[in-house]
Protein backbone atom coordinates (compact mmCIF):
# COMPACT_ATOMS: atom_id res chain seq x y z
CA UNK A 1 0.00 0.00 0.00
CA UNK A 2 1.65 3.45 -0.98
CA UNK A 3 1.92 6.23 1.71
CA UNK A 4 -0.55 8.55 0.26
CA UNK A 5 -3.64 6.02 -0.23
CA UNK A 6 -3.02 5.21 3.65
CA UNK A 7 -2.65 8.85 4.63
CA UNK A 8 -6.04 9.19 2.67
CA UNK A 9 -7.22 6.69 4.53
CA UNK A 10 -6.49 7.91 8.11
CA UNK A 11 -7.69 11.12 7.22
CA UNK A 12 -11.39 9.91 5.95
CA UNK A 13 -11.30 8.29 9.24
CA UNK A 14 -10.47 10.65 11.52
CA UNK A 15 -12.88 13.38 9.56
CA UNK A 16 -15.16 10.50 10.22
CA UNK A 17 -14.77 10.34 14.04
CA UNK A 18 -14.87 14.07 14.27
CA UNK A 19 -18.49 13.91 12.45
CA UNK A 20 -19.90 11.56 14.44
CA UNK A 21 -18.94 13.40 17.49
CA UNK A 22 -20.26 16.17 16.08
CA UNK A 23 -23.45 14.50 15.36
CA UNK A 24 -23.59 12.96 18.52
CA UNK A 25 -22.84 16.45 20.61
CA UNK A 26 -26.20 18.08 18.42
CA UNK A 27 -28.50 15.25 18.78
CA UNK A 28 -27.68 15.20 22.67
CA UNK A 29 -27.80 18.63 23.31
CA UNK A 30 -31.68 19.06 22.49
CA UNK A 31 -31.00 20.39 18.86
CA UNK A 32 -30.80 19.07 15.28
CA UNK A 33 -28.45 18.52 13.31
CA UNK A 34 -29.68 20.35 10.62
CA UNK A 35 -31.47 23.07 12.61
CA UNK A 36 -35.54 23.66 11.46
CA UNK A 37 -36.76 27.34 11.08
CA UNK A 38 -38.91 27.32 14.76
CA UNK A 39 -39.40 30.35 16.45
CA UNK A 40 -38.69 30.77 20.61
CA UNK A 41 -41.16 31.45 23.39
CA UNK A 42 -39.97 31.84 26.81
CA UNK A 43 -41.69 30.68 30.01
CA UNK A 44 -41.55 31.54 33.61
CA UNK A 45 -41.61 29.02 36.55
CA UNK A 46 -40.95 29.73 40.06
CA UNK A 47 -39.41 26.17 39.73
CA UNK A 48 -38.40 24.06 36.33
CA UNK A 49 -38.44 21.04 38.65
CA UNK A 50 -36.52 18.27 37.21
CA UNK A 51 -36.75 19.95 33.57
CA UNK A 52 -33.87 20.11 31.61
CA UNK A 53 -32.38 20.98 28.13
CA UNK A 54 -33.56 18.79 25.11
CA UNK A 55 -36.89 17.69 27.10
CA UNK A 56 -39.61 17.43 24.79
CA UNK A 57 -42.65 20.35 24.66
CA UNK A 58 -45.96 19.12 23.77
CA UNK A 59 -49.50 20.19 22.71
CA UNK A 60 -52.25 18.00 23.14
CA UNK A 61 -49.81 15.27 23.89
CA UNK A 62 -48.33 15.67 20.57
CA UNK A 63 -44.59 16.80 20.17
CA UNK A 64 -44.10 20.18 19.01
CA UNK A 65 -40.66 21.28 19.95
CA UNK A 66 -37.83 21.06 22.64
CA UNK A 67 -36.44 22.97 25.48
CA UNK A 68 -33.48 24.89 24.13
CA UNK A 69 -32.44 26.25 27.33
CA UNK A 70 -32.80 26.66 31.04
CA UNK A 71 -32.03 29.74 33.13
CA UNK A 72 -32.12 31.36 36.07
CA UNK A 73 -34.11 34.84 35.48
CA UNK A 74 -34.16 37.11 38.88
CA UNK A 75 -36.55 35.18 40.86
CA UNK A 76 -37.89 32.56 38.98
CA UNK A 77 -36.23 30.12 36.38
CA UNK A 78 -37.00 30.57 32.78
CA UNK A 79 -37.33 27.56 29.99
CA UNK A 80 -36.79 28.96 26.40
CA UNK A 81 -38.83 26.72 24.03
CA UNK A 82 -38.19 26.16 20.64
CA UNK A 83 -41.27 25.49 18.69
CA UNK A 84 -41.70 23.99 15.57
CA UNK A 85 -42.23 27.19 12.80
CA UNK A 86 -45.52 24.63 11.90
CA UNK A 87 -46.87 25.18 14.94
CA UNK A 88 -48.96 28.46 16.06
CA UNK A 89 -49.27 28.71 19.48
CA UNK A 90 -52.51 31.25 20.95
CA UNK A 91 -51.65 34.03 23.19
CA UNK A 92 -54.35 32.26 25.89
CA UNK A 93 -52.95 28.78 26.04
CA UNK A 94 -51.43 27.69 29.11
CA UNK A 95 -47.69 26.05 29.68
CA UNK A 96 -47.18 22.98 32.31
CA UNK A 97 -44.53 21.03 33.57
CA UNK A 98 -45.52 17.82 33.76
CA UNK A 99 -44.32 14.58 35.11
CA UNK A 100 -43.61 11.30 32.69
CA UNK A 101 -42.51 9.00 34.66
CA UNK A 102 -42.08 8.45 38.38
CA UNK A 103 -38.33 8.96 37.80
CA UNK A 104 -38.02 12.13 36.81
CA UNK A 105 -38.52 12.74 33.44
CA UNK A 106 -40.48 15.88 32.63
CA UNK A 107 -42.04 17.73 29.51
CA UNK A 108 -43.61 21.31 28.94
CA UNK A 109 -47.28 21.08 28.35
CA UNK A 110 -49.08 23.69 26.23
CA UNK A 111 -52.73 23.56 25.77
CA UNK A 112 -54.37 24.65 22.89
CA UNK A 113 -55.88 27.59 23.56
CA UNK A 114 -58.85 29.68 21.61
CA UNK A 115 -59.21 30.17 18.54
CA UNK A 116 -60.34 33.70 18.61
CA UNK A 117 -56.85 34.56 20.62
CA UNK A 118 -54.18 35.88 18.47
CA UNK A 119 -50.53 34.27 17.83
CA UNK A 120 -48.13 34.41 19.95
CA UNK A 121 -44.55 36.16 17.82
CA UNK A 122 -41.30 34.50 18.34
CA UNK A 123 -39.84 35.48 21.46
CA UNK A 124 -43.03 35.98 23.41
CA UNK A 125 -43.83 34.81 26.68
CA UNK A 126 -46.10 32.27 27.41
CA UNK A 127 -48.54 31.92 30.13
CA UNK A 128 -47.36 29.27 32.75
CA UNK A 129 -49.58 27.18 35.13
CA UNK A 130 -47.86 25.74 38.14
CA UNK A 131 -48.70 22.04 39.23
CA UNK A 132 -47.92 20.15 41.93
CA UNK A 133 -44.92 17.94 41.86
CA UNK A 134 -44.62 14.47 43.45
CA UNK A 135 -42.66 15.49 46.72
CA UNK A 136 -45.49 18.17 47.38
CA UNK A 137 -48.39 15.18 46.92
CA UNK A 138 -46.20 13.08 49.02
CA UNK A 139 -45.44 15.32 51.84
CA UNK A 140 -49.57 15.67 51.60
CA UNK A 141 -49.90 11.94 51.91
CA UNK A 142 -47.11 12.28 54.98
CA UNK A 143 -49.43 14.27 56.78
CA UNK A 144 -52.32 12.43 56.22
CA UNK A 145 -51.01 9.79 56.94
CA UNK A 146 -50.10 11.53 60.41
CA UNK A 147 -53.34 12.42 61.09
CA UNK A 148 -54.68 8.89 60.30
CA UNK A 149 -52.72 7.76 62.34
CA UNK A 150 -53.14 10.55 65.62
CA UNK A 151 -57.25 9.10 64.64
CA UNK A 152 -56.53 5.51 65.05
CA UNK A 153 -54.83 6.03 68.51
CA UNK A 154 -57.37 7.99 69.91
CA UNK A 155 -59.83 5.59 68.89
CA UNK A 156 -57.34 2.98 70.37
CA UNK A 157 -57.48 5.07 73.44
CA UNK A 158 -60.77 5.56 73.83
CA UNK A 159 -61.42 1.91 72.97
CA UNK A 160 -58.73 0.49 75.73
CA UNK A 161 -58.40 3.35 78.06
CA UNK A 162 -56.05 4.67 79.95
CA UNK A 163 -52.79 3.17 81.30
CA UNK A 164 -54.93 1.59 84.06
CA UNK A 165 -57.44 0.22 81.23
CA UNK A 166 -60.01 0.82 83.46
CA UNK A 167 -61.79 4.06 80.97
CA UNK A 168 -61.91 2.80 78.13
CA UNK A 169 -65.09 1.18 76.09
CA UNK A 170 -64.35 -2.18 76.19
CA UNK A 171 -63.27 -2.18 79.91
CA UNK A 172 -66.98 -0.59 80.94
CA UNK A 173 -68.92 -3.12 78.48
CA UNK A 174 -66.48 -5.69 79.93
CA UNK A 175 -67.28 -4.40 83.29
CA UNK A 176 -70.94 -4.27 82.50
CA UNK A 177 -71.26 -8.01 81.79
CA UNK A 178 -69.36 -8.97 84.64
CA UNK A 179 -71.87 -7.32 86.87
CA UNK A 180 -74.75 -8.45 85.55
CA UNK A 181 -73.90 -11.53 84.20
CA UNK A 182 -76.67 -13.14 86.73
CA UNK A 183 -79.85 -11.55 85.17
CA UNK A 184 -77.95 -11.63 81.52
CA UNK A 185 -78.17 -15.33 82.64
CA UNK A 186 -81.72 -15.05 83.97
CA UNK A 187 -82.59 -12.98 81.08
CA UNK A 188 -81.27 -15.47 78.18
CA UNK A 189 -82.79 -18.36 79.85
CA UNK A 190 -86.37 -16.27 79.60
CA UNK A 191 -85.27 -15.94 75.76
CA UNK A 192 -85.01 -19.69 75.71
CA UNK A 193 -88.04 -20.67 77.29
CA UNK A 194 -90.12 -17.95 75.27
CA UNK A 195 -88.67 -19.09 72.31
CA UNK A 196 -89.04 -22.97 72.74
CA UNK A 197 -92.78 -22.59 73.75
CA UNK A 198 -92.94 -19.93 70.55
CA UNK A 199 -91.49 -23.07 68.51
CA UNK A 200 -93.86 -25.72 70.20
CA UNK A 201 -96.83 -23.91 69.31
CA UNK A 202 -97.99 -22.67 72.60
CA UNK A 203 -99.48 -19.19 73.55
CA UNK A 204 -101.00 -16.90 71.48
CA UNK A 205 -97.58 -16.02 69.48
CA UNK A 206 -96.81 -19.98 69.21
CA UNK A 207 -99.56 -20.84 67.81
CA UNK A 208 -99.97 -17.74 65.27
CA UNK A 209 -96.57 -18.85 64.47
CA UNK A 210 -97.46 -22.52 64.02
CA UNK A 211 -101.21 -22.99 63.39
CA UNK A 212 -101.92 -22.45 59.78
CA UNK A 213 -105.76 -21.73 60.60
CA UNK A 214 -105.34 -18.83 62.69
CA UNK A 215 -102.59 -17.61 60.11
CA UNK A 216 -105.28 -17.83 56.94
CA UNK A 217 -107.72 -15.58 59.65
CA UNK A 218 -104.91 -13.32 60.38
CA UNK A 219 -104.50 -13.25 56.53
CA UNK A 220 -108.22 -12.67 55.96
CA UNK A 221 -108.80 -10.22 58.39
CA UNK A 222 -106.07 -8.35 57.32
CA UNK A 223 -107.86 -8.40 53.84
CA UNK A 224 -110.80 -7.18 55.17
CA UNK A 225 -108.83 -4.24 57.08
CA UNK A 226 -107.68 -3.36 53.73
CA UNK A 227 -110.84 -3.23 51.86
CA UNK A 228 -112.27 -1.10 54.47
CA UNK A 229 -109.09 1.28 54.36
CA UNK A 230 -109.90 1.38 50.84
CA UNK A 231 -113.17 2.30 51.09
CA UNK A 232 -112.56 4.72 53.64
CA UNK A 233 -109.61 5.93 51.44
CA UNK A 234 -112.37 6.22 48.48
CA UNK A 235 -114.79 7.90 51.37
CA UNK A 236 -111.99 10.66 52.36
CA UNK A 237 -111.50 11.11 48.67
CA UNK A 238 -115.27 11.92 48.01
CA UNK A 239 -115.65 13.80 51.21
CA UNK A 240 -112.02 15.97 49.72
CA UNK A 241 -114.08 16.71 46.30
CA UNK A 242 -116.96 17.46 47.79
CA UNK A 243 -114.79 19.97 50.37
CA UNK A 244 -113.04 21.21 47.67
CA UNK A 245 -116.45 21.67 45.71
CA UNK A 246 -117.38 23.62 48.32
CA UNK A 247 -114.29 25.69 48.62
CA UNK A 248 -114.77 26.68 44.88
CA UNK A 249 -117.70 28.07 45.95
CA UNK A 250 -119.38 25.05 44.03
CA UNK A 251 -123.08 24.02 44.29
CA UNK A 252 -125.45 25.16 46.66
CA UNK A 253 -123.65 24.96 50.36
CA UNK A 254 -120.56 26.33 48.17
CA UNK A 255 -122.35 29.29 47.46
CA UNK A 256 -124.29 29.69 50.88
CA UNK A 257 -120.62 29.57 52.42
CA UNK A 258 -118.61 31.40 50.11
CA UNK A 259 -121.02 33.95 48.47
CA UNK A 260 -121.03 36.95 50.09
CA UNK A 261 -124.53 37.98 48.49
CA UNK A 262 -126.09 34.51 48.88
CA UNK A 263 -125.05 35.13 52.46
CA UNK A 264 -126.77 38.38 52.86
CA UNK A 265 -129.53 37.23 50.90
CA UNK A 266 -129.93 34.37 53.29
CA UNK A 267 -129.60 36.73 56.37
CA UNK A 268 -132.11 39.25 54.71
CA UNK A 269 -134.60 36.07 54.43
CA UNK A 270 -134.12 34.51 57.88
CA UNK A 271 -134.33 38.17 59.17
CA UNK A 272 -138.02 38.29 57.15
CA UNK A 273 -139.35 35.09 58.17
CA UNK A 274 -138.79 36.17 61.93
CA UNK A 275 -140.76 39.44 61.54
CA UNK A 276 -143.64 37.13 59.62
CA UNK A 277 -143.64 34.58 62.88
CA UNK A 278 -143.71 37.39 65.10
CA UNK A 279 -146.74 39.05 63.07
CA UNK A 280 -148.36 35.69 63.19
CA UNK A 281 -147.67 35.25 67.03
CA UNK A 282 -149.14 38.66 67.41
CA UNK A 283 -152.34 37.92 65.60
CA UNK A 284 -151.58 40.25 63.04
CA UNK A 285 -152.12 40.06 59.16
CA UNK A 286 -154.47 36.70 57.43
CA UNK A 287 -152.19 34.12 58.59
CA UNK A 288 -152.31 35.35 62.16
CA UNK A 289 -155.68 36.02 62.22
CA UNK A 290 -156.25 32.60 60.91
CA UNK A 291 -154.49 30.99 63.53
CA UNK A 292 -155.77 33.30 66.63
CA UNK A 293 -159.17 34.06 66.30
CA UNK A 294 -161.60 31.73 66.77
CA UNK A 295 -164.73 33.46 65.24
CA UNK A 296 -162.95 33.24 61.58
CA UNK A 297 -162.73 28.95 62.22
CA UNK A 298 -166.47 29.31 63.46
CA UNK A 299 -167.32 31.06 60.04
CA UNK A 300 -165.10 28.60 58.12
CA UNK A 301 -166.86 25.73 59.48
CA UNK A 302 -170.41 27.36 59.14
CA UNK A 303 -169.03 27.87 55.27
CA UNK A 304 -168.01 24.19 55.01
CA UNK A 305 -171.12 22.88 56.17
CA UNK A 306 -172.94 24.92 53.81
CA UNK A 307 -170.74 24.04 51.27
CA UNK A 308 -171.54 20.18 52.28
CA UNK A 309 -175.23 21.00 51.93
CA UNK A 310 -175.03 22.78 48.36
CA UNK A 311 -173.19 20.10 47.14
CA UNK A 312 -176.02 17.32 48.36
CA UNK A 313 -178.07 19.73 46.61
CA UNK A 314 -176.24 19.67 43.55
CA UNK A 315 -176.48 15.99 43.54
CA UNK A 316 -180.44 16.72 43.07
CA UNK A 317 -180.63 19.55 40.83
CA UNK A 318 -178.37 18.19 38.05
CA UNK A 319 -175.48 20.23 36.72
CA UNK A 320 -177.01 23.22 35.48
CA UNK A 321 -178.49 24.58 38.58
CA UNK A 322 -175.31 23.94 40.33
CA UNK A 323 -173.60 27.39 40.07
CA UNK A 324 -176.80 28.76 41.40
CA UNK A 325 -176.81 26.48 44.31
CA UNK A 326 -173.36 27.38 44.81
CA UNK A 327 -173.77 31.46 44.74
CA UNK A 328 -177.21 30.71 47.39
CA UNK A 329 -175.12 28.48 50.06
CA UNK A 330 -172.13 31.26 49.70
CA UNK A 331 -174.48 34.05 49.73
CA UNK B 1 9.70 -7.13 47.86
CA UNK B 2 10.72 -7.74 44.64
CA UNK B 3 7.86 -7.82 42.80
CA UNK B 4 6.86 -4.79 44.28
CA UNK B 5 9.95 -3.25 43.15
CA UNK B 6 9.31 -4.56 39.92
CA UNK B 7 5.77 -2.33 39.69
CA UNK B 8 7.26 0.49 41.11
CA UNK B 9 10.09 0.22 38.84
CA UNK B 10 7.38 -0.46 35.74
CA UNK B 11 5.01 2.51 36.89
CA UNK B 12 8.45 4.98 37.13
CA UNK B 13 9.43 3.73 33.62
CA UNK B 14 6.11 4.43 32.37
CA UNK B 15 5.51 8.10 33.42
CA UNK B 16 9.20 9.00 32.69
CA UNK B 17 8.42 7.41 28.89
CA UNK B 18 5.31 9.89 28.58
CA UNK B 19 7.22 12.47 29.96
CA UNK B 20 10.19 12.03 27.32
CA UNK B 21 7.54 11.61 24.09
CA UNK B 22 6.08 15.01 25.23
CA UNK B 23 9.53 16.22 25.19
CA UNK B 24 10.14 14.93 21.52
CA UNK B 25 6.68 16.18 20.32
CA UNK B 26 8.26 19.26 18.45
CA UNK B 27 9.89 16.93 16.04
CA UNK B 28 6.04 15.11 15.06
CA UNK B 29 6.04 16.70 11.95
CA UNK B 30 9.53 15.49 10.37
CA UNK B 31 7.51 12.12 11.30
CA UNK B 32 4.43 12.72 9.90
CA UNK B 33 5.00 9.91 8.24
CA UNK B 34 5.39 7.58 10.60
CA UNK B 35 2.30 9.06 12.67
CA UNK B 36 0.52 8.40 9.61
CA UNK B 37 1.33 4.84 10.03
CA UNK B 38 0.55 4.41 13.55
CA UNK B 39 -3.12 6.12 13.18
CA UNK B 40 -3.81 3.51 10.33
CA UNK B 41 -2.78 0.67 12.45
CA UNK B 42 -4.17 2.01 15.54
CA UNK B 43 -7.70 3.45 14.18
CA UNK B 44 -8.38 2.03 10.30
CA UNK B 45 -7.28 -1.37 10.39
CA UNK B 46 -9.26 -1.78 14.47
CA UNK B 47 -12.27 -0.51 13.09
CA UNK B 48 -13.83 -3.38 11.65
CA UNK B 49 -13.24 -5.45 15.03
CA UNK B 50 -14.31 -2.63 17.46
CA UNK B 51 -17.57 -2.17 14.81
CA UNK B 52 -18.56 -6.17 15.20
CA UNK B 53 -17.66 -6.04 19.17
CA UNK B 54 -19.29 -2.92 19.68
CA UNK B 55 -22.76 -4.09 17.61
CA UNK B 56 -22.73 -7.08 19.93
CA UNK B 57 -22.01 -5.80 23.33
CA UNK B 58 -24.86 -3.41 22.49
CA UNK B 59 -27.06 -5.94 21.30
CA UNK B 60 -26.54 -7.68 24.40
CA UNK B 61 -27.01 -4.97 26.56
CA UNK B 62 -30.42 -4.48 25.48
CA UNK B 63 -31.40 -8.07 25.69
CA UNK B 64 -30.11 -8.48 29.18
CA UNK B 65 -31.83 -4.84 29.87
CA UNK B 66 -34.91 -5.92 28.04
CA UNK B 67 -35.19 -9.75 29.94
CA UNK B 68 -34.77 -7.97 33.43
CA UNK B 69 -36.76 -5.31 32.82
CA UNK B 70 -39.89 -6.91 31.17
CA UNK B 71 -40.62 -8.00 34.77
CA UNK B 72 -41.68 -4.99 36.21
CA UNK B 73 -42.49 -2.27 33.07
CA UNK B 74 -39.52 -0.59 32.40
CA UNK B 75 -38.49 -1.67 28.89
CA UNK B 76 -39.03 2.10 27.24
CA UNK B 77 -35.79 2.74 29.46
CA UNK B 78 -33.60 -0.09 27.40
CA UNK B 79 -32.42 3.10 25.51
CA UNK B 80 -30.96 4.80 28.23
CA UNK B 81 -29.19 2.18 29.91
CA UNK B 82 -27.99 1.26 26.29
CA UNK B 83 -26.87 4.34 25.63
CA UNK B 84 -25.36 5.18 29.15
CA UNK B 85 -23.74 2.22 29.69
CA UNK B 86 -21.94 2.23 25.83
CA UNK B 87 -21.12 6.13 25.92
CA UNK B 88 -19.76 5.72 29.55
CA UNK B 89 -18.16 2.40 30.12
CA UNK B 90 -18.33 -0.13 27.66
CA UNK B 91 -17.41 1.90 25.29
CA UNK B 92 -14.09 2.96 26.24
CA UNK B 93 -12.94 -0.11 28.03
CA UNK B 94 -13.98 -2.22 25.16
CA UNK B 95 -11.76 -0.39 22.44
CA UNK B 96 -8.84 -0.42 24.88
CA UNK B 97 -9.25 -3.85 25.16
CA UNK B 98 -8.93 -4.29 22.10
CA UNK B 99 -6.26 -1.92 21.42
CA UNK B 100 -4.41 -4.10 23.84
CA UNK B 101 -4.99 -7.04 21.94
CA UNK B 102 -4.95 -6.04 18.67
CA UNK B 103 -2.46 -3.24 18.58
CA UNK B 104 -0.56 -3.32 22.04
CA UNK B 105 0.88 -6.45 21.61
CA UNK B 106 1.91 -6.19 18.14
CA UNK B 107 3.96 -2.94 19.21
CA UNK B 108 5.55 -4.93 22.53
CA UNK B 109 6.10 -7.53 20.03
CA UNK B 110 7.97 -5.09 17.67
CA UNK B 111 9.90 -3.22 20.15
CA UNK B 112 11.16 -6.36 22.32
CA UNK B 113 12.34 -7.96 18.75
CA UNK B 114 13.92 -4.87 17.99
CA UNK B 115 15.40 -4.48 21.63
CA UNK B 116 16.73 -8.30 21.48
CA UNK B 117 17.95 -7.97 18.11
CA UNK B 118 19.79 -4.92 18.89
CA UNK B 119 18.41 -2.63 16.10
CA UNK B 120 17.10 -0.09 19.95
CA UNK B 121 20.67 0.04 20.48
CA UNK B 122 21.73 0.45 17.06
CA UNK B 123 19.51 3.61 17.37
CA UNK B 124 21.04 4.75 20.16
CA UNK B 125 24.63 4.33 18.50
CA UNK B 126 23.66 6.90 15.50
CA UNK B 127 22.61 9.16 18.08
CA UNK B 128 18.42 8.70 17.36
CA UNK B 129 16.76 8.22 20.61
CA UNK B 130 14.31 5.09 20.38
CA UNK B 131 11.58 6.84 22.35
CA UNK B 132 11.80 10.09 19.41
CA UNK B 133 11.77 7.24 16.42
CA UNK B 134 9.69 4.43 17.90
CA UNK B 135 6.97 5.52 21.17
CA UNK B 136 6.25 9.59 20.59
CA UNK B 137 4.42 8.72 16.71
CA UNK B 138 2.68 6.05 18.48
CA UNK B 139 1.35 7.79 21.46
CA UNK B 140 0.24 10.67 19.33
CA UNK B 141 -1.59 7.85 17.00
CA UNK B 142 -3.08 6.77 19.91
CA UNK B 143 -3.62 10.22 21.44
CA UNK B 144 -5.68 10.75 18.04
CA UNK B 145 -7.32 7.88 17.02
CA UNK B 146 -8.58 6.29 20.01
CA UNK B 147 -11.62 8.73 20.62
CA UNK B 148 -12.58 8.19 17.15
CA UNK B 149 -12.54 4.56 17.73
CA UNK B 150 -14.74 5.44 20.64
CA UNK B 151 -17.28 7.14 19.05
CA UNK B 152 -17.77 4.59 16.50
CA UNK B 153 -17.94 2.12 18.89
CA UNK B 154 -20.81 4.37 20.97
CA UNK B 155 -22.87 4.54 17.63
CA UNK B 156 -22.62 0.92 16.21
CA UNK B 157 -23.64 -0.38 20.01
CA UNK B 158 -26.31 1.94 20.28
CA UNK B 159 -27.31 0.92 16.77
CA UNK B 160 -27.20 -2.83 17.86
CA UNK B 161 -28.82 -2.44 20.79
CA UNK B 162 -31.41 -0.46 18.88
CA UNK B 163 -32.14 -3.34 16.18
CA UNK B 164 -32.23 -6.12 19.21
CA UNK B 165 -35.27 -3.73 20.91
CA UNK B 166 -37.25 -3.69 17.95
CA UNK B 167 -36.90 -7.70 16.38
CA UNK B 168 -36.80 -9.17 19.93
CA UNK B 169 -40.77 -10.11 20.17
CA UNK B 170 -40.26 -10.06 24.38
CA UNK B 171 -39.26 -6.49 24.03
CA UNK B 172 -40.67 -4.67 20.72
CA UNK B 173 -39.43 -1.38 21.35
CA UNK B 174 -39.15 0.22 17.93
CA UNK B 175 -36.16 2.78 17.16
CA UNK B 176 -37.82 6.07 17.40
CA UNK B 177 -38.73 5.15 21.29
CA UNK B 178 -35.17 3.49 21.95
CA UNK B 179 -33.47 6.80 20.06
CA UNK B 180 -35.38 8.79 22.36
CA UNK B 181 -35.44 6.92 25.72
CA UNK B 182 -31.25 7.22 24.96
CA UNK B 183 -31.63 10.80 24.49
CA UNK B 184 -33.88 11.65 27.20
CA UNK B 185 -31.69 10.47 29.76
CA UNK B 186 -28.21 11.67 28.17
CA UNK B 187 -26.08 14.51 27.64
CA UNK B 188 -22.83 15.41 25.99
CA UNK B 189 -21.11 14.89 29.12
CA UNK B 190 -21.72 11.19 28.67
CA UNK B 191 -20.01 10.64 25.85
CA UNK B 192 -17.16 13.27 26.83
CA UNK B 193 -16.96 11.68 29.67
CA UNK B 194 -16.16 7.86 27.26
CA UNK B 195 -14.10 10.05 25.00
CA UNK B 196 -11.83 11.12 27.98
CA UNK B 197 -11.50 7.75 29.21
CA UNK B 198 -10.62 5.80 26.55
CA UNK B 199 -7.96 8.07 26.11
CA UNK B 200 -6.32 7.89 28.81
CA UNK B 201 -6.48 4.14 28.57
CA UNK B 202 -5.03 4.51 24.94
CA UNK B 203 -2.25 6.53 26.73
CA UNK B 204 -1.87 4.08 29.35
CA UNK B 205 -1.86 0.97 26.89
CA UNK B 206 0.29 2.35 24.69
CA UNK B 207 2.98 3.50 27.00
CA UNK B 208 2.76 0.90 28.88
CA UNK B 209 3.53 -1.57 26.06
CA UNK B 210 6.43 0.23 24.89
CA UNK B 211 8.05 0.41 28.01
CA UNK B 212 7.75 -3.11 28.10
CA UNK B 213 8.82 -3.71 24.88
CA UNK B 214 11.55 -1.45 24.95
CA UNK B 215 12.41 -2.84 28.60
CA UNK B 216 12.74 -6.47 26.92
CA UNK B 217 16.18 -8.46 27.94
CA UNK B 218 17.48 -12.03 27.03
CA UNK B 219 16.97 -13.90 23.71
CA UNK B 220 13.64 -14.21 21.54
CA UNK B 221 12.02 -16.60 23.90
CA UNK B 222 11.79 -12.61 26.09
CA UNK B 223 9.77 -11.19 23.63
CA UNK B 224 6.94 -13.68 23.96
CA UNK B 225 7.11 -12.82 27.75
CA UNK B 226 7.24 -9.37 27.06
CA UNK B 227 4.05 -9.55 25.05
CA UNK B 228 2.17 -11.58 27.82
CA UNK B 229 3.48 -9.56 30.41
CA UNK B 230 2.50 -6.20 28.25
CA UNK B 231 -1.05 -7.46 27.50
CA UNK B 232 -1.75 -8.63 31.14
CA UNK B 233 -0.20 -5.09 32.64
CA UNK B 234 -2.70 -3.45 29.96
CA UNK B 235 -5.87 -5.03 30.83
CA UNK B 236 -4.84 -4.42 34.50
CA UNK B 237 -3.83 -0.97 33.94
CA UNK B 238 -7.66 -0.12 32.18
CA UNK B 239 -9.71 -1.33 34.84
CA UNK B 240 -7.81 0.39 37.91
CA UNK B 241 -7.84 3.65 35.70
CA UNK B 242 -11.50 3.02 34.83
CA UNK B 243 -12.22 3.55 38.57
CA UNK B 244 -9.76 6.33 39.44
CA UNK B 245 -11.03 8.05 36.37
CA UNK B 246 -14.82 7.21 36.50
CA UNK B 247 -14.82 8.49 39.80
CA UNK B 248 -12.86 11.77 39.15
CA UNK B 249 -15.45 12.72 35.95
CA UNK B 250 -18.18 11.71 38.51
Amino acid sequence: MNNFQQTARVGLFFILGLALTWVTFETLRGGKVFKDQGYNLIAGFTTLKELKDGDEVRMAGVKIGEVERTRLAGRRAEAVLRIDHRVRIKSDAAATIVMAGLIGTNYISIDLGTDAAPDLPDGAEIKTQATADLNSVMSQIGDLGKKLETAIGDLSGALSGGKDGKTGIIAKVDLLITENRENIGKATANLQEITAKVNKGEGTLGRLINDPKLHDELVTTLDEIKKGAGEAKNFIANAQKIVDQVKAGQGAIGALVFDQKAGEDVKASIANLRAVSDKIARGEGTLGKLLSDESLFRDAQSIMKKADRALDGLDDTGPITAVGVVYQGLF
Amino acid sequence: MRQLNNILEGFGSTVLLLFRSIGYLPTLPRQFGRFIEQCYLIGYTTLPIVAILSFFIGSVLALQAGYSMQNFGAKQFIGSLVGLSMARELGPVMVAILLTGRVGSAITAELASMKVYQEVDALQTMNIPPVRMLVMPRLVAAVVMVPVLAIIANLVGWFGGAIISKYTHFIAIDPPAYFSALRRFMEFKDILNGLIKAEVFGVGVILVCCNIGLNTRGGPREIGASVTRAVVTSLILILVLDYFVTKALM
